[in-house]
């Protein structure tokens, strides 16, 4: 009755269905984790972008010449930051305006009320109904040294010469 | 079964080497996604720009070392640095500045940088 031919279809067969196996289980697994990889691309090129311009507003134009970020930090001028940033953050050759937001704050150390880490809000979130608190935003930071200054003091760090870290929320709307 | 033959095994054979080779491109397109996705959490989860940014701070620091030192502010600038960076960026952070000391002709401080966020750790002497 059992007889020996046709081994290699036998065979054939176990492989085909190995193969067709693996093949789905490949498959199956695959898509769970398909975008996940690019998603944060577009993220990783803003926080770039924001860090370049901090360490442009970083630098003086020139030898001993004014560091432009320190003077809106001493001078509490966030209106003014804003719009520099922004406004360095769409120097660009052609093309329309990138649609960009910020927000940002300072990081001090108040040495007056027991080393207490205070933040300032430098920057506020626009306030025109578009704010949702879900953006996808990117913080990039820069710190920040102040000298000492001649009182009054500058509000609300204090005169003395400190370190403070500006931290700005960047997001395209 | 009775009437079966064994013509036509090298176009078998051949089948089955299609299959297997479409059994690794699977494979790799399979890894590849997966590849994507830890280079970009990498790249992510490196804090290339903090380690930037705290160097050009102790830069800074070191840079107006002396009067900051003549005035007695030395050590509260750097606390500044050392709190701060605990509290908002997660990092345990030290600096110090040695005295200056001849090197190749010139007068430069030696500073030690340390950074390290639980992932990341960087270490540094440089003499600026």
């Amino acid at each position: 009755m059992v007889n020996d031919t046709g081994q290699l279809y036998t065979m054939e067969g176990v492989a085909a269905g190995l193969i067709m196996l693996l093949t789905a289980y490949i498959v199956i697994s695959t898509t769970s984790i398909y975008t996940t990889g690019d998603t944060h691309i577009p993220d990783m090129q803003l926080e770039q972008l924001g860090s370049d311009v901090l360490a442009m507003m970083d630098t003086p134009n020139s030898v001993g010449g004014k560091n432009q970020l320190v003077e809106f930090v001493n001078e509490n001028s966030g209106n003014d930051f804003k719009e520099t940033f922004l406004k360095y953050c769409n120097a660009r050759t052609s093309g329309d305006d990138d649609n960009l937001h910020m927000s940002a704050n300072v990081t001090y150390r108040d040495v007056s009320h027991g080393n207490e880490i205070k933040e300032h809000q430098f920057v506020k979130p626009p306030n025109d109904g578009s704010w949702t608190g879900r953006e996808s935003a990117v913080r990039v930071t820069r710190w920040v040294q102040l000298d000492y200054q001649n009182p009054p003091s500058r509000d609300p760090y204090g005169s003395r010469a400190q370190a403070v870290l500006v931290e700005v929320l960047l997001w395209r709307a | 079964m009775a009437r079966m033959n064994e013509d036509g095994q090298w176009i078998v054979l051949m089948g089955l080497l299609v299959a297997v080779a479409l059994f690794f491109l699977a494979l790799i397109v399979n890894q590849s996604a997966l590849v994507g996705q830890t280079t970009a959490e990498g790249v992510l989860e490196f804090p290339k720009n903090d380690i930037r940014d705290l160097r050009e701070a102790v830069f800074d620091y070191v840079r107006d070392y002396e009067a900051l030192r003549n005035n007695g502010y030395d050590d509260d600038v750097k606390n500044d640095v050392i709190a701060i960076s605990l509290e908002r960026k997660n990092a345990v952070v030290n600096f110090a500045v040695g005295e200056k000391r001849d090197v190749s002709g010139r007068d430069l401080r030696p500073v030690e940088i340390h950074y390290n966020n639980g992932v990341t750790e960087y270490d540094e002497t440089v003499y600026y």
